[in-house]
């Protein structure tokens, strides 16, 4: 049905208005990471006009960028060191493989519940989702000194493990939804035609659920990006996380806002190029099966 | 130009040329205009502007060579061992971890690893440590209200020093602890808990140029206090207020704000029996009074801890606060507030009457300047106790001590001997890192310290039972101040039974 002229203009001046409601806390968020820690509490707020600085970044960065120096070595008068840059690398690595692995295990698993038959499968899914209702801080501690035994306190191997056995239940189940909504003919068709269950995993299904996968991976990354407890829990010098090293920036004289403003706005970026490189597909995952044939 | 402006411009510009970011030249030409004379500024010819220039500072700051050549020495045994600390985010610990951990390192080949959290994360991560006995940290920070909860859990530092003569530092002097701060921060029953590490203490802390145009004068009662906070809130609010705190519901800094209150008229948190009795007729007085001046403070100071209160006063929106004094610094510095070099140091307001010692329980030590602090102790189940000693009497030697002074921005030592030291001294100059609020420090330490009880039960007690009871209070939860400290008291002897 066409519209006027008015309805549409009100359409998208509240759909802008919403994206100005979503944006405004990432764009005020930034620009405080802009600010010297004396403008930041301005009152009332200044939203653009203040003199911008990017002293915060160079000291979390340690990199000059022409306008001082920021090293591992500053620390603020009666602040903290602020040099943050490998942290960010290492929230890289642990999201990254952390994601790796449990889709990687997570697509054979829901493969095999989507279409195999075997004894207690409903039982298994449903167990599978139990593992979510487990509250983390409950198995936090227990992890630590099994991690101490096994010497993968503060290593990347001991964080990818967890966050990939946080987030295989997820997967499994999001993937188990996706590889449903394929249908089970094109998978019998493959076999008549003599395609082992391997080939028609990798050759028929797989492909066609990438927008399911992609959408999966995507949530994982996202909780390990921003998981606290167990990094908390199972590391100590070696290894952490931005949002474990975020509180860091809270001092026995006050919050470096500026400084955790700059990690806070530099962190959103990896996030973002991972949804970026997904996009197309995910799209199409998290709308896959919104329609019944 | 108005007198806060030119002490301000001052500020700025001295701060400017000792970072070195401004030359000689500019800075002399500047302070003419301002007035000044070189005299004035306290400098001659190629001396120092305010006692320090950055690069003499840079010369200055070393570790004194007698002590590294000691360590490099002593510590050949322990090359390529790694020593774990978890500490708080406090200025020692960061000027340490930042700047000064590399002598030590350079010197004995030993690796310091030092992980800087939160103190509640400081707090789970030690309470795991010793509960799994696995020595995963060689090195506790150990906040004064943990000192009874961790003291069968780490080595007493004076049997460690007659023990291990062969490790004990030259001249280390564990004497020259000021004798208040090892009661107050390390001593629990007969046990040292380590040496007292650093010390936050509420000092008074005001802006002169408003007390100045309002004809007031620091307070020196509760009840100046009072009207002071009350004069500049009615003539100034709602930009300017008198005083602010620390009043977050259910945290530790509202249970610390409520100690000077109760301290200072004459009430205690337990008395000699380990009975509660911030719920008697002191107790409730005190809570009347802290309500009446929290009409003088901020709306929303009952949200903030003591980072609110420090930024209500950076920001100019609080006129004064008794509370800690290493704020001072970050206050003094341009760069970080609105009100560098405009604010004035006092000793807490008297208390209008003060229990003895012997009138209290569990060691509580009443008085208006509150401390707080830490001490650094070796643990216990450390795989490598005598490396870690040696770090330890290394990180609280005089010589480091007046270096995190100096580098760590103006904190307070807790070694009588750092007070004096001319480094120390040398920073005594409105700017960042600025030592001159120590005299003030010293002297509440000496003569108006306040310091909490001991007991296993005090993390709970002042971390959650009592500031929640208040925050409840102030929440208007209760009808009275009295029906508010009789509940608490209650959930208190809950906590204590068990």
């Amino acid at each position: 049905m066409p519209q006027s002229k008015s309805a549409r203009t009100f359409r998208t001046l509240a759909g802008w208005l919403v994206v100005a409601i979503f944006f405004f806390p990432i764009f005020f968020w930034t620009s405080v990471a802009f600010r010297n820690a004396r403008d930041i509490f301005d009152w009332p707020p200044k939203l653009v006009n203040f003199t911008p600085t990017v002293k915060n970044f160079e000291q979390v960065f340690g990199i000059s960028l022409g306008f001082g120096f920021g090293t591992q070595e500053t620390v603020n008068p009666g602040g903290g060191n602020f040099y943050m840059a490998p942290r960010l690398v290492d929230s890289i690595v642990v999201a990254t493989f952390s994601t790796l692995l449990a889709i990687a295990v997570a697509t054979l698993a829901a493969y095999c519940l989507s279409r195999m038959q075997f004894r207690g499968r409903h039982q298994f899914v449903n167990w599978v989702l139990s593992t979510r209702m487990m509250p983390p801080v409950a198995v936090a501690i227990p992890m630590f000194f099994i991690f101490k035994q096994l010497n993968l306190l503060d290593t990347y191997l001991g964080l990818v493990l967890v966050h990939g056995l946080m987030n295989l239940p997820l997967a499994v189940l999001l993937l188990k939804s996706f590889f449903d909504d394929i249908p089970s003919e094109i998978d019998e068709s493959a076999l008549l035609d003599g395609a082992s269950r391997w080939t028609i995993f990798r050759r028929i299904v797989l492909p066609m659920a990438k927008g399911g996968i992609a959408a999966s991976a995507v949530l994982c990354f996202i909780f390990s990006w921003t998981e606290f407890l167990f990094v908390l829990t199972l590391t100590q010098t070696s290894i952490k996380t931005v949002p474990v090293v975020s509180s860091t920036f809270v001092t026995s004289i006050g919050t470096a806002w500026g400084n955790m403003a700059a990690l806070g706005a530099a962190a959103i970026v990896p996030a973002f190029i991972v949804i970026l490189l997904v996009q197309r597909h995910l799209v199409r995952g998290l709308t896959m099966g919104s329609l019944k044939q | 130009m108005k007198d806060s402006l030119r002490k301000s411009y001052l500020a700025s510009i001295t701060d400017r040329f000792v970072r070195g970011q401004m030359s000689r030249r500019d800075f002399l030409g500047a302070a003419t205009k301002l007035g000044l004379g070189a005299g004035a500024l306290g400098m001659g010819f190629g001396n120092r502007p305010f006692m320090l220039s950055k690069a003499q500072a840079a010369e200055d700051l070393v570790p004194n060579p007698e002590i590294i050549a000691w360590l490099k020495d002593v510590g050949k045994p322990f090359a390529g061992t790694t020593l774990k600390l978890a500490t708080e985010s406090t200025p020692p610990s960061n000027a340490i971890n930042g700047q000064l951990k590399k002598y030590f390192e350079e010197a004995t080949g030993i690796k310091v690893e030092i992980e800087v959290l939160p103190l509640e994360q400081v707090l789970q991560k030690l309470t795991l440590d010793v509960a799994s006995s696995l020595g995963t940290y060689d090195l506790y920070y150990i906040d004064q209200s943990w000192a009874a909860s961790f003291s069968q859990d780490v080595f007493d530092p004076r049997e460690q020093y007659s023990a291990k003569a062969d490790l004990a530092m030259p001249n280390y002097n564990l004497d020259d602890f000021l004798p208040a701060l090892v009661d107050g921060i390390a001593k629990y029953e007969d046990r040292w808990v380590g040496v007292p590490y650093d010390i936050p203490i509420f000092i008074m802390i005001y802006r002169k140029d408003i007390y100045e145009k309002l004809n007031l004068k620091a307070p020196e009662t509760l009840e100046e206090l009072y009207s002071n906070s009350k004069i500049i809130t009615d003539e100034m609010g709602p930009n300017v207020y008198g005083t602010t705190g620390q009043m977050k519901s259910g945290h530790y800094s509202l249970e610390c704000d409520w100690t000077a209150w109760l301290w200072g008229h004459g009430g205690s948190i337990f008395g000699p029996d380990g009975k509660f009795t911030g719920n008697d007729e002191r107790g409730i007085e005190a809570l009347e009074y802290w309500t009446k001046l929290k009409a003088t403070m901020p709306p929303g100071v009952d949200g903030w801890t003591w980072d609110g209160q420090g930024q209500s006063v950076a920001q100019g929106v609080a006129a004064s606060m008794l509370s800690w004094g290493e704020f001072f610094p970050y206050f003094d510095d341009p760069t970080q507030t609105k009100v560098s070099g405009l604010c004035e140091v006092a000793v807490p307001p008297r208390a209008s009457s003060l229990r003895t010692v012997k009138e209290t329980g569990y060691g509580e030590i009443p008085g208006v300047g509150h401390q707080g602090g830490s001490s650094l102790a070796v643990s216990r189940y450390s795989k490598s106790p005598d490396a870690a000693w040696l770090f330890m009497q290394w990180a609280t030697c005089a010589d480091t001590q007046a270096l995190i002074t100096t580098l760590g921005g103006g904190t307070g030592p807790t070694r009588a001997s750092v007070y004096d030291d001319p480094r120390v001294l040398a920073n005594a100059r409105v700017g960042a890192g600025t030592t001159r609020h120590l005299p003030i420090v010293r002297e509440t330490i000496a003569k108006h310290m306040g310091s909490e009880p001991d007991l296993p039960e005090w993390a709970q007690l002042s971390s959650d039972t009592i500031p929640v009871g208040l925050g409840k209070y102030f929440a208007g939860s209760y009808g009275s101040p009295k029906e508010a400290l009789d509940d608490i008291a209650a959930q208190v002897d809950a906590v204590m039974k068990g």
